[in-house]
């Protein structure tokens, strides 16, 4: 406690050099919490003029640059050995499975809240807190992770997956900001990473892209066949791990309505495509589910991936196998992605999804 | 408590009679060396007093040292200096596996040049075999270049013997003196060497810069290349308050060296025998006896260097670790791998290195709140808890 009595809190901020974990990190030190900074070192750093990455070189010593000016002590700590057990290796086999994973998922499950939520605890810290747009709601006596004020950026899909006991031990500075506002709060205090922009890859893709990146994983990306759902072959693809369910494909003198991919058969090399209206489905069954909440309701939201507007459902989750039925039928549910379910803004969690019912 | 600095092989503060020597050379004694006029003639003969003050430290004549910017400086000077120099000669290089990186990239730089580089093993404890350096010289040797001290685990190489071999055949002999030059007596012609390379930070002197010794007679191409500085070796101008800074530091060296070889090694073997008693599963890292007065070197069981040396940094304490994740690498260190440690011990490295300005005081603190510390951190190492258990300790 302080002279005015006040608790003060001992938090590491997971800073990454981007605005929205560096204005985090400097409302906390304004709220008079004990700060440090942690930079998670993943071993995927991009060359000096390459493309920005987040844990490139470049940005850890905006990190750094960041706590020295706030004057909170800042460190590197190395997760290589992490990112390639818990989210490499798993998003190359389900790649080569014909599925599209989602690493930001399992990479706050396992590392920011898993490994580095534990090594903090073990020095003695309190809370990790990070740059996330989401929030964590006390709710008769029971912790909640909940919406953000900024809907458009709000992460809580990224973040179903985190063990429910981590909940307590979180912080999310930015809940009661929009991006525009973290934005001015970072030009006011001049911080040299107010206008940067923002990372939407995936840290360890490399610029050459996916197929290079499978290839390097000994993944074989080669050319195979565009089929319709009765099998006839309408061209050729250029290997299926590059596909993703319910992007357009487009097949060299093709004339007809546009096509969509519809599903991947990995050990064909197929990729099944078909007219819009085939990738609409009427609900799906996932796995590996993961609750924030003692019981799940008979009706809720469901979020399909992370740019879905979320759609009305019922669920029923028996054991490890939950079932979402829409009241209108969805479009493109793709194996492998996670779904994500809401009540009322509050994340009650999710699970992969497994294959979505006909 | 004011913070502690137990890493004084990093870098150490500079001392108050240092900074005063120097103060004159900034704004009064400022002229360039080079000049003719009065101003520069006063410049120069400060820097000529302070080459004579080195050369006299390592039993050398004055002409034989040359101001540079550093260690890394005088390394990378040394070694591209006798390869470029004798490339009519040979095109072979022997090194050990354990060299700082200023030595180790110059070497491998002039592979892509066309050199051969053998990079001889260790022992267990750090140390370069003299034999293997005289098996390893061929027809085409040019340069063998072995550090006199690991900076990481403190060891201490037989100089003098690989002097002697490389000597025998001819070849020119080069050691890295970075950690000890100030530290531990010694004159060039003791440790029979052609090339010393020697630095002012770790000396409590002045950052950016130190000198090489060359061995009247050593042929060597210059690496800067510009106006007739230093006997034309090294061209730029003089960094006078630097070079007054080197040698006052090494003065003060040299007044406080023999009591202070005792002193810190007492101390160094309290913070060593401590650990040990306090804490589980340690191992001491580099030679037990043929080291570093003071460097302690441990890997510590079942607990990450990293946030060991984060914790003891939140608490005031400053040592370094051998796999510290840097913004451009995660290699754990290659002197740890190279005297055999596993990935995990080398994760679990610490290094304490000790100086002028530490107490016995410092040393109780850190032996009082590193096992506390290593404690915490176990409890997140289900391996060590299985351990614990096991024998009833209850960790």
């Amino acid at each position: 406690m302080d002279e005015a009595g006040t608790m003060k809190d001992k938090v590491v901020i997971a800073i990454s050099g981007g605005v929205d974990s560096s204005v985090a990190a400097l409302l906390l030190k304004e709220q008079g919490h004990e700060v440090v900074g942690i930079t998670m070192c993943l071993g995927v750093a991009a060359e000096e003029g390459g493309r920005t990455k987040c844990c490139g070189p470049r940005e850890i010593e905006d990190a750094r640059r960041v706590c020295q000016m706030m004057e909170i002590p800042h460190y590197t700590m190395d997760f290589a050995g992490d990112l390639e057990e818990y989210i490499v290796k798993p998003f190359v086999e389900e790649y080569a499975r014909g599925r599209t994973p989602n690493p930001c998922v399992a990479c706050n499950r396992h590392i920011k809240f898993g490994t580095l939520l534990d090594k903090v605890t073990a020095m003695g810290f309190d809370f990790i807190a990070t740059g996330h747009y989401a929030r964590v709601e006390k709710q008769a006596g029971r912790s909640t992770l909940s919406l953000s004020k900024e809907m458009r950026k709000d992460q809580t899909y990224f973040l179903h997956a985190i063990k429910r006991e981590t909940i307590d031990r979180i912080r999310f500075p930015l809940a009661d900001l929009t991006k525009e506002e973290v934005r001015q709060i970072a030009r006011r205090h001049r911080l040299p990473v107010s206008d940067k922009q923002e990372s939407q890859d995936i840290c360890f893709i490399p610029e050459e892209g996916y197929g290079a990146f499978l290839r390097s994983r000994s993944i074989d990306v080669k050319p195979g066949e565009f089929v319709n759902r009765e099998g006839d072959v309408l061209g050729l693809h250029r290997g299926f791990a590059l596909y993703t369910l319910g992007q357009r494909a487009r097949l060299g003198g093709w004339s007809g309505e546009p096509l969509y991919v519809l599903g991947i058969d990995a050990r064909k090399n197929r990729v099944v495509v078909g007219g819009k209206a085939d990738l609409m489905a009427p609900g799906l069954a996932a796995d590996r589910v993961n609750l924030l909440v003692d019981d799940l309701p008979e009706r809720c939201v469901a979020k399909i991936r992370y740019a879905h507007r979320g759609a009305a459902c019922r669920v029923a989750l028996d054991g490890d196998l939950l079932q979402v039925i829409f009241d209108e039928p969805q479009e493109a549910i793709t194996p492998g992605q996670y779904v994500v379910l809401y009540d009322g803004g509050i994340v009650l969690g999710g699970g992969v999804i497994r294959e979505a019912l006909k | 408590m004011k913070a502690i600095y137990l890493d004084n092989a990093a870098t150490t503060p500079v001392d108050a009679e240092v900074i005063e020597a120097m103060r004159p050379y900034f704004r009064e004694t400022f002229g360039n060396p080079s000049s003719i006029h009065s101003f520069g003639q006063h410049a120069r003969s400060a820097i000529e007093g302070a080459r004579e003050k080195v050369a006299s430290f390592l039993g050398a004549k004055p002409a034989e040292i040359v101001f540079t910017s550093g260690g890394t400086e005088s390394d990378n000077f040394a070694i591209k200096g006798i390869a470029w120099a004798n490339r009519k000669k040979g095109n072979h290089i022997i090194t050990s596996a354990v060299e700082h990186h200023a030595v180790m990239e110059p070497c491998h730089f002039l592979e892509c040049e066309g050199f051969e580089v053998t990079f001889l093993p260790v022992d267990s404890h750090g140390l370069v075999d003299p034999m293997d350096v005289a098996k390893a010289i061929t027809e085409r040797t040019v340069l063998v270049s072995i550090m006199h001290a690991n900076n990481e685990i403190g060891t201490l190489q037989p100089i003098a013997e690989i002097g002697k071999a490389a000597r025998e055949r001819g070849v020119c002999f080069h050691t890295d003196a970075v950690q000890t030059f100030g530290h531990i007596p010694f004159t060039a012609d003791e440790l029979n060497v052609d090339l010393l390379s020697l630095s002012a930070h770790k000396i409590y002197g002045p950052k950016g810069v130190g000198a090489l010794y060359i061995r009247q007679g050593t042929r060597m191409e210059p690496h800067m290349h510009g106006g007739e500085q230093e006997g034309k070796r090294r061209a730029s101008t003089h960094n006078v308050p630097g070079i007054i800074g080197l040698a006052k530091a090494v003065e003060l060296a040299e007044r406080f060296m023999s009591e202070e070889v005792t002193r810190i090694a007492s101390l160094r073997d309290k913070l060593t025998r401590g650990i040990f008693d306090r804490i589980d599963r340690v191992k001491l890292n580099g030679h037990p006896e043929r080291r570093l007065v003071n460097n302690v070197n441990i890997s510590i069981g079942y607990c990450e260097g990293e946030a060991m040396i984060l914790s003891l940094d939140l608490m005031g304490i400053a040592c370094s670790t051998g796999s510290a994740c840097s913004s451009t690498s995660v290699e754990p260190s290659h002197v740890l791998r190279a005297i055999g440690l596993s990935i995990e011990e080398t994760r679990g490295s610490l290094r304490f290195s000790l100086g002028r300005y530490t107490e016995e005081s410092e040393i109780d603190h850190v032996l009082d709140t590193l096992p506390k510390i290593v404690k915490r951190l176990r409890t997140m190492s289900p391996a060590y808890r299985g351990i614990s258990a096991a024998k009833g300790a209850g960790g």
